[in-house]
């Protein structure tokens, strides 16, 4: 049971980590994509708490964060290219 | 802008349906044999709402084209196994150039030429490559009749539009026209 | 079973872990998504099956399974959609690495446009 939490903390950490690109990243498009992967992982550590846990509400929350992410990042594309 | 077609919205109406299906749990249901009416009845009203809003953004041409058996199991042979062994042998690849010491890339952008006439194809292939980690697909361009990718690759092999043909799109190509013409 | 589980997802978080020290180490922007790609295919994909298989075999709940493969599908679709839009905005925008790239067909063409 208990290992998943552990891989769920690993994920995290990584996230954690990769707020330093968020914060020192050079242009925009960096920091976008550093933003989207941290969207995926951290929807990679919800996915294994509501598989320790049984219940599929988490699951529910990490497709919607999973969908605002892919809005997010592909609107900001958008404002990249100066269409918007 | 093109006009929906009726076939169109009928297909974006069924795609629609099935990720309601999918994502509300109904699918369980239905094979335990208890579905729930309510919940069936309002998925198709809503999927066909937003199909008449849609579908002139999502189909463009031969809407029923997938549904034939023999293409269908194709794209399911691609995707369940043609495709994963690309995936991680790429995936292996820019993984362990990423974890070495000395980070040997060599990053560039290179054009390469394509031979597909359905728009699905194409978008289909631009999205295999750019799904398969060390090579991102920037733009498609058509240049004299020929349609070129620009890829950004991050070992650059060879300069040459054929040979990096060659060394990115690999079999993926031939499946890909095999499933769309 | 247990053990097929926590390998697959120990696959998943080693490709994870790799594509977060690339997007670190990397040194210009589109080298750093090539990187990103990393974490979104294999790390996410690993989860995912071994999410299925779990749901399957120890939970013995279908309607959690279901819905874990339909995220799968989801990523899968969306994934490259929203790298390939972050590459073009930012060349457009005049994202360039620092030392200039080996071959660069594109900046070329576009410059004759």
């Amino acid at each position: 049971m208990s290992e998943l939490l552990f891989f769920a903390i690993c994920f995290i950490v990584m996230a954690l980590c990769l707020l330093i690109r968020v914060i020192i990243g050079p242009s925009v498009a960096d920091r976008a994509v550093a933003a989207d992967s941290i969207d995926l992982l951290a929807d990679m550590a919800l996915i294994l708490f509501a598989l320790y846990s049984g219940r599929s509400v988490f699951i529910d929350i990490a497709f919607i964060t999973a969908i605002l992410g892919f809005i997010g990042s592909t609107i900001v594309a958008r404002y990249l290219e100066g269409k918007l | 802008m093109k006009k929906a077609s009726i076939s169109s919205i009928i297909s974006t109406a069924l795609l629609c349906f099935v990720f309601w299906l999918l994502i509300t749990g109904e699918l369980a249901a239905l094979i335990k044999g208890e579905p729930s009416v309510q919940v069936l009845a309002a998925g198709a009203v809503v999927s066909i709402l937003v199909a008449c809003f849609s579908a002139r953004f999502f189909i463009h041409e031969r809407a029923f084209y997938l549904l034939n058996p023999k293409r269908f199991f194709t794209l399911l042979f691609y995707a369940v196994i043609i495709f994963p062994i690309e995936l991680i042998k790429a995936n292996l690849d820019v993984a362990f150039r990423a974890l070495n010491p000395k980070l040997p890339i060599k990053p560039g952008i290179v054009k390469v030429p394509v031979d597909l006439k359905s728009e699905y194809a194409q978008s289909m292939l631009a999205n295999s490559i750019t799904l398969t980690p060390g090579t991102i697909t920037v733009d498609m361009a058509e240049e004299d009749g020929q349609l070129n990718y620009y890829i950004h690759w991050i070992d650059v092999k060879s300069q040459e539009p054929k040979e990096a043909g060659d060394a990115i799109k690999g079999t993926l190509e031939n499946w890909v026209r095999r499933i769309w013409e | 079973m247990r053990i097929a589980i926590d390998i697959l997802i120990g696959i998943s978080v080693f490709f994870a872990f790799a594509g977060t020290v690339g997007l670190l180490r990397m040194p210009d922007a589109f080298s750093r998504m090539q990187s990103s790609t990393n974490i979104a295919t294999m790390g996410v994909l690993g989860v995912i099956i071994g999410g299925v298989l779990y749901a399957i075999f120890i939970l013995h709940d279908s309607a959690m399974a279901i819905k874990l493969a339909a995220m799968g599908v989801f990523y899968i679709i969306t994934n490259p959609i929203a790298g390939h839009a972050i590459a073009k905005g930012a060349y457009k925008h005049g994202v360039r690495p620092k030392d200039p790239m080996c071959v660069d067909k594109y900046g070329e063409d576009l410059v004759d446009e």
